[in-house]
């Protein structure tokens, strides 16, 4: 793993003191048993309740475009930038690339994060290019990359379907041509409870095996063209319980739809009003 | 301080069973990918090494780069991470790595005819998977066979061999890995065998001058050596390629 | 009938145009839509390794090797060993693979093996601890591409499966702890070794779209041709990672009938991978020499 030199950080031997509490020391079961308690979950929620969305175009002003949004208690900013031609690349390739940045920052998990990509990082970067670049008219700007930054200020879970959503929002607002509106939601599965939207501590323990069947789902959706744009899931699952998945996110993918041609439009009403 | 352990014991034998003269078994086979345009593939006792090469092909990066009365010859040496004892790091870029593709560089160099493909150039890639002594000759060696492969134009073959100084008497070839370690002094030579050229001399460690000409001569001869063994296999290639077309019985 | 054409759109200059006739079920090299090319597979084939194999699927060319190391468990998994893969693309393999240029798909690679490798069902980290909380084994999988013909991930999924059902874990004879120094005495007998439990080990199987038909194990130039592709990994007849390839988009409708096919066909995959590893003998002529 690349070091940092530049910065000070903690001892490599400090270990978290969470791992010590009271709460550690409890078996997973228990824990998750404590997540959800007859059909309702810690934060008040149904299991197929999404959490209250706040987006917000225009945060970052040296971006080109730019979002904000608020999923609960995660909290992510996205910023696009101009395309500029591609650094290092000598031939020629018809399509313009997106160059995708996403990051944790250091105070946004229980858990400090470097300031370099690590691995996790780098993974959820690739997939939101993957998610976005199936969106952008990318033969518009051929040779060039459009950067797109995410930045997450508070992991509540989720954390990367908010940053997609957000992104699709910023790079409509910094004016790329795109072919549709994007938007994302996770799914955390563990036995016989599909949590929808979850938030960080029910996302980590849908990724440990408590019951056969566990696992998180990521859906990214085109609105108009209801066409999947990106797919990712981890764990361990039976191909009904996907398929049924499937269908119910691609419900509340679209339940998310209003709430960004909302912003999209107060951003354009916004704009012609200054002008 | 008891001495070190002896490189060859009274009766002239060395660790693994040689004699001080005696290669170990060369195994050879050319062809083995298809996606390059030639490739080849050598076992030196247990140091494996795969290579490829590709082109002449338009430069590739900046056109500035490409000369207008040669060929560039690009080479990259890499290790695979599993090949050492103990797990690598990484497979290139660090500095022996780097190192060993200069090195390569100048011994390839020597034998293609780069003059025939002015604004050209010619990709040599290296893969060791198995490091036991002697990697570079190895890697030359497996070298030259790609570029026959490819059909490149060769003066004549390029082979390298290591010699080394045992008992500071006696010189010995084709040092192993277990040699290496037990630390005799280790000459590398690349040469073009035929016309009995040195185009690249490496030493780590020492012995008195005096001692130069004769192991410099023990690793010539198994550069020799080797000419004849890479010369064999390269005509049974030719022959069987051949033997589809029948131009494999003409002698 | 369906006849697709595709351009290698990345370089104008090298424009190909390639026909298929996928709908008729027949593909250009005579398979059918779920057929494999030819497969090869050979265990034991690096001795410095503790386990490894190499698998070739028509000119797909792949080498791996299973390291093991003594480690320190991370503190939030006491009981568990450690896994990772790391996956080199030899320049051999492409001349873009050149100095970094295979980093992104070696990432990719490697990204997928392992969420693929991550759930308890899969694979039981557990059985790698040697003391709670102190030591435990680590598993370097190394993964080295030696030549790409399409098909990477179902190649290296394949091959990785192999080597760790390959790979011997040395008997621990004793353990003394003085303090914080822990002493592991390992067993002086080479041959007194503990083979991993490889059964719920996945195999990916990277479903192609091509037109509105899917197929299965493409080739470089059928996988030139479609828009995106759907890796299914599959353990024990469930779905343990779903990853897309590609930029293209899916109908969800298309998505699960790529997920059906590609949880049969691992099906198919899986038990003639295992009936082929049982044949497998000791000291069996291995290598490039052959």
């Amino acid at each position: 793993m690349p070091v940092d030199h530049k910065r000070i950080n903690a001892p490599e031997s400090a270990v978290p003191y969470k791992l010590f509490t009271k709460l550690n020391t409890e078996s997973l079961k228990e824990q998750y048993q404590k997540a959800i308690r007859d059909g309702i979950r810690v934060d008040g929620r149904k299991p197929s309740e999404h959490r209250k969305i706040f987006l917000k175009t225009g945060i970052v002003a040296h971006a080109k475009g730019s979002a904000y949004i608020e999923q609960g208690n995660t909290k992510v900013v996205t910023s696009v930038f101009d395309p500029r031609e591609i650094p290092n690349r000598t031939d020629y390739c018809l399509k313009g690339e997106i160059y995708c940045e996403f990051k944790f920052a250091p105070f946004s998990c229980p858990k400090r994060r470097l300031h370099q990509q690590d691995s996790q990082e780098k993974e959820c970067s690739a997939i939101m290019k993957k998610a976005l670049e199936a969106v952008v008219c990318r033969e518009e700007f051929p040779n060039f990359q459009v950067d797109v930054y995410a930045l997450v200020l508070h992991n509540d879970g989720s954390a990367l379907s908010a940053a997609v959503t957000a992104a699709g929002v910023a790079l409509a607002s910094a004016g790329i041509p795109m072919f549709d509106i994007i938007t994302s939601s996770t799914l955390a599965i563990q036995g016989e409870h599909s949590l929808f939207d979850p938030n960080f501590r029910e996302e980590l323990l849908s990724e440990i095996a408590i019951e056969k069947e566990h696992g998180v789902v990521i859906l990214c959706v085109t609105s108009t063209h209801q066409q999947i744009s990106h797919f990712h899931q981890t764990g361990n699952l039976q191909l009904n319980t996907i398929t049924q998945s499937i269908d119910t996110l691609h419900n509340t993918c679209k339940e998310i739809v209003p709430v960004v041609q909302k912003c999209l439009v107060k951003s354009v009403l916004s704009v012609i009003s200054e002008s | 301080m008891s001495r070190k352990k002896e490189l060859i014991s009274n009766i002239g034998l060395r660790l693994d069973g040689r004699r001080a003269g005696e290669l170990r078994r060369i195994r050879c086979k050319l062809g083995v990918f298809s996606e390059p345009d030639g490739s080849a593939y050598i076992e030196q006792g247990l140091t494996k090494v795969l290579a490829a090469v590709y082109g002449p092909h338009q430069v590739r990066g900046g056109r500035s780069k490409a000369q207008h009365d040669s060929a560039i010859v690009n080479c990259q040496f890499s290790m695979a991470v599993f090949s050492t004892g103990e797990r690598k790091r990484r497979p290139r870029g660090d500095r022996k790595s780097t190192e060993m593709s200069i090195h390569l560089h100048q011994a390839l160099v020597a034998a293609i005819k780069v003059e025939l493909y002015p604004w050209t150039q010619i990709d040599v890639y290296v893969e060791v998977l198995h490091a036991d002594g002697g990697i570079y000759p190895a890697c030359v060696n497996a070298a030259t066979l790609a570029l026959i492969d490819a059909g490149i134009p060769l003066k004549e073959y390029v082979c390298a061999c290591t010699a080394s100084l045992a008992n500071d008497d006696i010189p010995m070839i084709d040092i192993s890995h277990q040699e290496e370690v037990m630390g005799g002094p280790t000459l590398t030579v690349a040469a073009l065998p035929m016309s009995k050229k040195v185009v690249l001399l490496e030493m780590s460690q020492r012995f008195h001058v005096d001692h130069l000409p004769k192991v410099l001569k023990t690793a010539l001869q198994g550069c020799v050596d080797i000419k004849n063994i890479l010369d064999v296999t390269v005509s049974n290639n030719v022959k069987e390629i051949g033997s589809s077309t029948r131009w494999g019985n003409m002698t | 009938m369906l006849i697709l054409s595709s351009e290698k759109t990345d370089n104008p200059a090298r424009i190909e145009r390639t026909y298929y006739l996928i709908s008729e079920n027949i593909r250009i090299d005579g398979r059918e839509r779920e057929d494999y090319r030819p497969m090869e597979i050979e265990t034991d084939v690096v001795s410095h390794a503790f386990g490894s194999s190499r698998l070739r699927l028509a000119n797909t060319d792949v080498l791996v090797a299973v390291k093991i190391e003594v480690d320190a468990p991370y503190p939030e998994r006491p009981l568990e060993g450690k896994l990772e893969f790391f996956v080199d693309c030899s320049a051999n393999a492409t001349p873009e693979f050149e100095g970094r240029g295979g980093e992104e798909l070696a990432v990719e690679l490697s990204n997928c093996l392992s969420s693929a490798y991550r759930s308890e069902e899969v694979f039981n980290l557990k059985k790698l601890c040697i003391m709670k909380g102190r030591k435990c084994w680590k598993l370097y999988v190394d993964i080295l591409l030696l030549e790409v013909g399409g098909n990477l991930f179902d190649a290296v999924s394949i091959a990785v499966k192999a080597a760790l059902w390959n790979t011997q874990i040395p008997k621990i004879k004793s353990i003394n702890v003085d303090g914080s120094n822990i002493d592991i005495q390992v067993c002086d007998d080479i041959f007194s070794c503990t083979k991993l439990d490889v059964t719920g080990a996945p195999l990916m199987v990277t479903v192609c779209k091509i037109g509105d038909k899917c197929i299965v194990d493409p080739n470089a130039a059928e996988e030139q041709c479609s828009v995106g592709a759907v890796v299914v990994a599959v353990s024990r007849g469930n779905i343990c990672t779903i990853s897309q390839t590609g930029t293209g988009s899916f109908h969800p409708d298309t998505f699960k009938s790529c997920l059906i096919l590609g949880i049969s066909v691992a099906q198919r995959l899986e038990d003639s991978l295992t009936e082929t590893l049982g044949e497998i003998k000791a000291n069996q002529d291995v290598g490039f020499l052959k």
